[in-house]
């Protein structure tokens, strides 16, 4: 056999065993990274008092924390979306965008931000630097806080199956049964960018 | 001498024909197997753009890193290619080489498929590659492809049913459907592959019985000039 013949074959069972590793390995990396969920809100048993999101007794409120640039957050839009179809026409929604003082304005105005502030009965609400997450606790792009007319929380957690992935899932189908019956509790995790590291 | 017409057929023109209608046949394959490999440079360009166009970046507050699917199309999509490329470069022609082709292609679909959401406009690429495929005009690689592609959507979507329907909750038996419709489209192709197969030996047939009786006349012509000259030595 020549030494031409040898790198060759060399050559093709080297980029063989790449070729299935990298199959496998890619696999493995892109379910982990999607199925990995963010930080959990460590959030307040009750509205918490300093937010400056107007909150009216016996008003069921929604709440959830966006930062605009995640990609990931489109999924949660879609699947608030569906909420907010599903749910009482008295329950109120807002949107807590993430905004650095640093970057430049408009930085926050992306597909995520436009396709939120779409959303029927639903506010947007800038937040400059992270500081009403902070107050909610919360740390993850897509977490959302379902609260009762009496300020006392019903729900924590994310609304998706997976990071990016909307469709059914037991977040959501929480959120709305909750917000329906106006009774039980819940959480879930939340799959999304970091908001506060 | 004997002498034949141009529908006859001896064992030598038999024998001519099919080594007429097997260099073709390599000729046709090596230049399919240069154009998967330029075409699946290409889809792995055209992955690498998709991802940075719908999610560029990863955000950790302020601070952004390239996201997930743009590293998965840059080394995933390269690992898929890779071998088919370097096949096509150093084999090409060859009954391994268009297996792993029509699998890296059916794999190339599937990382697409996963990259845009398991948008089912994405399956269209499935189709498209295996009338590409076709090409080859050897039925069995169409059969390593449908192959690839039903698995992958088995196991997918099974385990991670968003990533090839964009949904979570999709019907264990989809994959099936969508195995339908590419069997719908293989009858068609591998009808097509065999009549081209056969339309293939019919022209080497041609060729060869030409090649033959033109042989046959130079033989006459040389034996006439032979006779000829005999008779004007003679005279």
């Amino acid at each position: 056999m020549s030494a031409r013949r040898i790198a060759v074959a060399a050559a093709l069972v080297l980029a063989a065993l790449l070729w299935t590793t990298t199959i496998g390995a890619m696999v493995h990396a892109i379910r982990r990274f999607e199925s990995t969920p963010g930080r959990a809100a460590d959030a307040l048993g009750s509205w918490p008092a300093a937010s400056r999101i107007p909150r009216a007794p016996g008003q069921w409120r929604l709440v959830m924390l966006i930062h605009p640039h995640c990609s990931c957050s489109r999924a949660s839009i879609t699947e608030l979306e569906r909420i907010i179809e599903h749910s009482p026409p008295s329950l109120r929604t807002y949107i807590v965008v993430y905004r650095p003082s640093d970057f430049a304005k408009g930085w926050e105005t992306t597909d995520v931000f436009t396709a939120a502030s779409r959303l029927p009965r639903t506010r947007i609400v800038l937040d400059q630097d992270g500081h009403e997450a902070r107050l909610f606790r919360g740390f993850t792009s897509g977490q959302t806080y379902l609260y009762d007319g009496d300020g006392k929380l019903r729900f924590s957690g994310g609304i998706t199956l997976l990071r990016g992935h909307a469709g059914f899932n037991s977040g959501s189908a929480e959120v709305i049964e909750i917000a329906r019956s106006k009774s039980g509790a819940g959480s879930h995790p939340v799959f999304g960018c970091a908001i506060n590291k | 001498m004997t002498t034949m017409t141009m529908n006859e057929t001896t064992p030598a023109v038999d024998a001519r024909a099919a080594e007429l209608r097997d260099a073709q046949l390599v000729a046709r394959r090596k230049r399919i197997d240069r154009m998967f490999a330029v075409l699946l440079g290409i889809q792995y360009v055209a992955g690498i753009a998709g991802a940075l166009f719908v999610s560029p970046y990863a955000w950790e507050g302020k601070v952004r890193v390239l996201h997930m699917h743009v590293w998965v199309a840059i080394l995933g999509g390269g690992g898929i290619i890779l071998l088919p490329v370097l096949l096509a470069w150093l084999k090409p022609g060859t009954t391994m080489t268009r297996h792993v082709i029509a699998a890296s292609q059916m794999l190339s679909s599937a990382l697409l498929i996963h990259l845009t959401g398991g948008r089912i406009e994405t399956h269209f690429h499935v189709f498209g590659s295996l009338a590409f495929l076709a090409f080859y005009l050897d039925w069995p690689v169409l059969v390593t492809a449908t192959v690839v592609v039903a698995a992958d959507h088995f196991l997918r979507g099974i385990f991670w049913p968003e990533s090839v329907y964009g949904i979570a909750n999709a019907e264990w038996w989809r994959f099936l459907e969508h195995a339908a419709w590419v069997v719908f489209e293989d009858v068609f192709l591998v009808w097509g592959c065999i009549l081209g197969q056969r339309e293939l030996r019919a022209s080497a047939l041609r060729q060869a019985q030409v090649e033959h009786l033109s042989e046959q006349e130079q033989l006459k012509s040389a034996a006439l000039e032979m006779a000829l000259a005999e008779m004007q030595a003679t005279a």
